[in-house]
């Protein structure tokens, strides 16, 4: 019954035949911090438009506060706040004209708009900007902006899809710190999507790695790490061409390692228990049959390990080669 | 009622952004004004050949009917790009996630496109006025002007809006919109007397809808009240409002659900 979120089965087809969801299933309680991970076009944006009824699924259910996305779009859009990726304030009205704006589109008026209007300028901390128009703020005040315009009608349900993607890191802790208040202390239910680990590590209590439309993995971030269960260490070698299977063959005999995986980046990834004892031992085994190293990394399991366990690749690689305006043509 | 508030409030939001750009309200008026400096000039000398225009009218007092349709049919074919515009923007979808009222987000952009071309109009014939050309039906003529043109500029930004929605490119509404407007002026009585014109021009032009709203406005500018010519005006734009508007609204539906 708390679930705020329901999703069984969920599928999106596009129109070119693209299964841009293939089969999901989730939920997310009242008042947790849920979180999708995954690269572009894993069919995060795609999830998120079929729950704020914006796009029509293809088939499976999918319930927002029990009311259904395709019958009840109504009553969902009562209840939610939505920032989508791109960020759409206008630019020719002030940042308080925004606000006031989409207050009215949520059918709210008068002394009480107004007051909601000033507290939300002072919480995204753009009261100085408020009469300026919005065309000259930068690329994080917008942003800001239009969280506060998401947040005007005290939405239970704040959907954010990629909310800090494009900005600095500062003003990305800037905007994590209000999320994080805005679900601890004024107890918002908040689904958010993201292609940074670091932001899916340190918000969401419980999160859904995503890729090519399938959940590959859910739990909190712990439980998804744990599951790597080991240590990795990214072994870096000058001719990994040449030397790769010897490479692996050694390592593999030591005590401790569970499981050595070929990577594109690196050369070799070795998982282990306790692997910090293990870097000496490689770095000793493999001088002695003269394999040339260039770099070894030692780290503690991240999410990034967790989706290479998964897919076999990393989130980074996509980042890198898709551009995010990709997505912008994705619209239906 | 949300339906009026909400209109309303979308409606002023296209307002305000007219007027934090009035280098583009500047420029959209720009041609009309030369038209009606300049070129009235050229041809000022008409009123000297017997028969070609009404007794006692000048060739200015003959035009600006004609510029006034010219003006509002340019401005109605820009309509749709606005609607490209948030669309592309997100900001559209960013509306659709309100609980505004749907009707009231294309009855919002209809509005301020009236408005604007009534603001455009009332600029047009002040500036006529000036240079010597006056509405002989007075204030409720000038009305029945203002209404006529608001209501051709409606029905003619349906082709627009409906076109932006389908293309999303605001290139197509461009093109299109100046793939109309010459032939359609041209081949109209616009900018010269009927009877002035060649035989197959003057055929042609009976076909051609924008004809019976320029007529409507040069007969409350320059003869009176004649409802023979006024109201098949209206009934010609009713017609092709219709046909805009209903396919504007099978395009936004499509866009909506």
């Amino acid at each position: 019954m708390s679930d705020i979120i329901a999703v069984k089965d969920l599928i999106e087809v596009y129109s070119d035949g693209t299964k841009a969801v293939d089969t999901i299933s989730f939920t997310v309680q009242d008042g947790e911090f849920f979180g999708f991970l995954g690269p572009n076009g894993a069919g995060k944006s795609t999830t998120i438009k079929i729950l704020t009824t914006l796009l029509k699924k293809t088939s499976g259910i999918a319930t927002v506060a029990g009311f259904d996305v395709d019958k009840e779009a109504k009553e969902i859009r009562k209840i939610i706040g939505v920032q989508s990726q791109e960020t759409t304030v206008d630019g020719d009205l002030t940042g308080r004209e925004n606000l006031m704006l989409q207050g009215h589109f949520q059918q709210m008026s008068g002394e009480k708009l107004k007051n909601r209007v000033n507290e939300l300028l002072r919480l995204v901390e753009l009261e100085a900007s408020a009469d300026k128009r919005a065309r000259n703020y930068s690329g994080g005040m917008k942003k800001r902006l239009d969280l506060a315009s998401a947040l005007i009608h005290e939405p239970k349900l704040l959907f954010l899809d990629e909310p800090t993607t494009g900005l600095d890191p500062q003003t990305r802790a800037t905007i994590w710190a209000y999320l994080q208040r805005l679900n601890r202390e004024e107890g918002k239910t908040i689904f958010l999507t993201t292609q940074y680990l670091e932001e899916a590590d340190k918000l969401c209590k419980r999160l859904a790695i995503i890729d090519f439309g399938k959940i590959v993995s859910s739990g909190t971030p712990a439980e998804l790490k744990r599951e790597v269960g080991a240590d990795s260490i990214r072994v870096a070698l000058e001719n990994c061409e040449r030397d790769k299977a010897h490479a692996k063959e050694l390592i593999l005999s030591m005590t401790g390692v569970s499981e050595v995986l070929e990577s594109n980046e690196e050369c070799l990834n070795v998982y282990a228990k306790d692997g910090g004892i293990l870097v000496a031992d490689i770095v000793r085994a493999l001088d002695s049959v003269d394999i040339r190293l260039t770099s070894v990394t030692f780290s503690s399991p991240s999410l990034d390990d967790v989706f290479l366990k998964h897919t076999g690749r990393r989130i980074r690689e996509e980042e890198l080669v898709k551009a995010p305006s990709a997505m912008f043509g994705g619209r239906r | 009622m949300t339906l009026a508030s909400d209109t309303w409030h979308v409606f002023v939001r296209y307002l305000q952004k007219l007027v934090r750009n009035p280098i583009l309200l500047f420029f959209s008026l720009f041609q009309p004004i030369i038209f009606l400096v300049l070129f009235t000039q050229l041809l000022t000398n008409l009123s000297n050949f017997p028969g070609i225009l009404p007794a006692g009218v000048s060739y200015l007092e003959f035009a600006t009917a004609g510029i006034l349709l010219q003006n509002a049919f340019g401005s109605a074919l820009q309509s749709g790009n606005s609607i490209v515009f948030d669309i592309d923007s997100g900001f559209l979808q960013k509306m659709l996630v309100t609980q505004v009222s749907r009707p009231a987000i294309l009855l919002g952009r209809l509005t301020s496109d009236a408005f604007r071309v009534v603001v455009q109009s009332a600029i047009i014939l002040a500036l006529a006025y000036v240079l010597g050309a006056f509405v002989t039906t007075g204030p409720v003529g000038i009305l029945l002007i203002f209404f006529t043109i608001a209501f051709f500029g409606l029905a003619w930004s349906g082709i627009s809006l409906a076109l932006g929605m389908k293309t999303r490119s605001s290139e197509t509404v461009f093109a299109i919109g100046g793939f109309l407007t010459f032939p359609l002026l041209f081949l109209s009585p616009a900018l010269f007397p009927i009877s002035f014109l060649p035989d197959w021009v003057q055929n042609v032009s009976m076909f051609n809808p924008i004809s019976y709203a320029i007529n409507a406005i040069r007969t409350l500018m320059i003869t009176g009240f004649d409802w023979t010519v006024i109201l098949p005006a209206w009934g010609v734009i009713a017609l092709v409002a219709i046909l805009t508007l209903g396919a504007t609204l099978i395009q936004f539906r499509k866009v909506v659900s």
